[in-house]
């Protein structure tokens, strides 16, 4: 009798329609997606919409969209609290950070992911070691590091440490991805006469595209936001500030300027916004390669 | 004059000896074809000799010079990988003159022999590619192009068809052999898996087993010379039938089954008799030396190879004429007619013995 059932069920195959068609719940799935989306960037959207309001009229609660939009917030934050000048500091370790990061890890991880040698095992373990860090530790032995170097004071030293940030991440990432480019191209070179740094140059660096560009836009975005550290080596000087150390300037001991922070900050993060927008493509690309190899 | 010989070249990684000594000559403008199954060090022969493996042991020569430590880019050699190894960022042009721009070569000469390489190969129009916009069989000739651009007295190919599909094998196989002719007094060393390439391409075979040589000869001595066992199963398609045999008195050999054959002379130590699949002649099955049922048979067209299993279960493979139409299942005979080769306890092929005319 059961075997019947399940004979006739299995010869009058029933099509089920689904509850919903496909199309459906592609809008279902991107309403949630959006309302979650907006959660997300609701203090960045309040950040911008305090910076066009007057210290009495963000605490007004008058909504995101400012009743009477006020432009003096980003004058006296430009002027006055110095962000321009520290606008350009940032610039300075941003851009100095990248270029030695970014040229420092590719050769670091050319080596140590193609060449064999004593001690290679070890060097990835301590590398891998230093992750575990935290920051926090590592700030007083490094100021004291720059200090000794002559570096304690100045624009330099803050570019320096900045550029340990994220290395051996870098390293590690340059190294998975050069340890996997096949050994006949280095061979080829190598029968063309091309020595070591050459083909390092000519041949693996262009390879590594995709690797550069995540490099440069972590990097960009590490040494942008940094707060700690920067925080420590200009403390004694407030002329080589970083952005974001110019920014928790606004909070006094008795007043908090909430309008020129809120500028600060919207004028901190348009050169990060600005570069991820043109960059974004590469850097997908970038991690996705980085994942697949 | 040799140009280039190999003297008591080994290898070894750590304790494990993968080349045992070996000992080539090639004659300057040689097309010499190392050949053997994988796992047989051709390769890294190949390797030795480009310089990109160091040799453990014996000396390797090119035009009577010592090349032992010298750098792979001063031997006078270029290698066309297996795989290409063209520089995937770099156009075509760019990918052939790399080496000489590297070197400081002036620019005009650059271009001046990338363009006559490109003329040989016919991938002028490829010039401005990158290799990712090129098919198999143009990436290969760009691959041979960056060769002939360093303009080597050795060249060195490592199993450069065995990416392309079987018609564009066939077709760049031809082109090789061409390109030898054309490029005059270039010597050519050649590694392949596949003996059918070793022997339309070699004017000198050498065949590996296992970091030994088993046999160096002219492309067709290997083939109705066999040395030993090993050469005489591995060269040659279908593979040669090779029958166990037990000597008897008077130059007989008996098979298996008790069927026997007369040789024309001392067979006292004959152990193995090896027979190509063209060499068996049909025969009455009462009289016939060997005979068996047909397991299988494959139509080629022009030719039939039939499989025959034997009394004692050995399937042995035979060459009829296109047409034949053999019934699968039926018993047939066969008579030894043509060339037999006969070899020792040791595999060792024996000379002069030949199979009696009944």
């Amino acid at each position: 009798m059961a075997l019947e059932a399940a004979s006739s069920a299995a010869s009058e195959y029933v099509i089920r329609q689904p509850l919903i068609t496909p199309r459906v719940r592609r809008w279902i799935v991107s309403a949630l997606l959006a309302a979650v989306c907006c959660i997300w960037i609701y203090p960045l959207v309040w950040m911008v919409s305090a910076s066009f309001k007057t210290n009495a009229a963000i605490f007004a609660s008058e909504g995101l969209i400012p009743s009477q939009p006020v432009f003096d917030n980003y004058l006296r934050a430009w002027n006055e609290a110095n962000i321009g000048a520290y606008f350009f500091n940032t610039l300075f370790v941003t851009v100095g950070s990248v270029l030695l990061v970014t040229i420092a890890t590719a050769m670091m991880g050319y080596v140590l992911g193609r060449r064999k040698f004593l001690g290679r095992g070890f060097i990835f373990g301590l590398l891998v070691f230093t992750m575990f860090v935290p920051q926090g530790y590592t700030i007083i032995p490094v100021f004291e590091l720059l200090s000794m170097l002559g570096l304690g004071q100045s624009l330099w030293g803050v570019m320096l440490a900045t550029t340990g940030g994220s290395f051996v991440i870098f390293v590690l990432l340059f190294a998975g991805y050069f340890s996997q480019m096949p050994d006949e191209l280095e061979e080829a070179a190598k029968m063309d006469g091309v020595g070591f740094v050459r083909t390092f140059w000519y041949v693996m660096l262009p390879l590594s595209k995709p690797i550069i560009v995540t490099v440069i836009v972590m990097q960009t975005l590490y040494a942008w936001n940094d707060f700690l550290l920067p925080l420590v080596v200009t403390l004694a000087n407030p002329a080589i500030r970083t952005l974001s150390v110019g920014v928790y300037a606004f909070k006094g001991e008795n007043f908090v300027d909430w309008g020129g922070m809120t500028a600060a900050s919207t004028i901190t993060i348009v050169p990060v916004v600005v570069l991820f927008l043109f960059l974004q493509r590469y850097f997908i690309d970038g991690l996705a390669g980085a994942v697949k190899g | 004059m040799p140009g280039l010989s190999l003297k008591g070249v080994t290898k070894a990684y750590g304790a494990t000896k993968v080349i045992h000594g070996v000992d080539i000559e090639i004659d300057k403008g040689e097309f010499c074809v190392f050949v053997g199954p994988s796992g047989c060090g051709k390769s890294t022969l190949l390797r030795m000799i480009a310089g990109l493996e160091e040799i453990s042991g014996g000396d390797v020569f090119i035009n009577d010079h010592r090349v032992n430590e010298v750098d792979p880019s001063h031997r006078g050699v270029a290698m066309v990988f297996q795989t290409y190894a063209l520089y995937p960022h770099m156009s075509v042009e760019q990918n052939m003159g790399f080496g000489l721009r590297m070197n400081g070569r002036p620019k005009a000469e650059v271009a001046k022999r990338v363009e006559d390489a490109a003329k040989i190969l016919q991938i002028e129009e490829l010039l401005d590619r990158k290799p990712r916009q090129l098919s198999g069989g143009q990436r290969q000739r760009v691959a041979i192009g960056r060769a002939i651009v360093r303009d080597p007295q050795v060249f060195l190919f490592d199993e450069p068809l065995s990416n392309l599909d079987a018609e564009l094998r066939v077709a760049t196989r031809l082109e090789i052999a061409k390109l030898h002719r054309q490029l005059g007094g270039a010597t050519m060393i050649y590694v392949t898996h596949d003996q059918v390439e070793a022997m339309t391409l070699a004017t000198k075979i050498v065949v590996l087993r296992k970091g030994i040589v088993e046999q160096v000869g002219a492309p067709m001595e290997p083939y109705s010379n066999p040395a030993n066992l090993f050469v005489a199963g591995f060269i040659g398609s279908p593979k040669m039938n090779l029958i166990d045999v037990t000597p008897g008195a008077g130059g007989a050999l008996q098979f298996k089954d008790g069927r026997s054959l007369t040789t024309s002379g001392d067979a006292h130590n004959v152990a193995t008799v090896g027979v190509r699949a063209d060499q068996l002649r049909s025969a009455p099955v009462e009289s016939a030396a060997l005979t068996g049922e047909v397991s299988v048979v494959e139509r080629l067209g022009d030719a039939e190879f039939v499989y025959v299993r034997t009394g004692w279960g050995q399937e042995i493979v035979v060459r009829f004429e296109g047409g034949t139409d053999t019934p699968v299942g039926s018993t047939v005979g066969f008579d030894l007619s043509g060339r037999t080769h006969f070899f020792d306890a040791g595999g060792v092929a024996i000379k002069g013995l030949a199979v009696a005319s009944s």
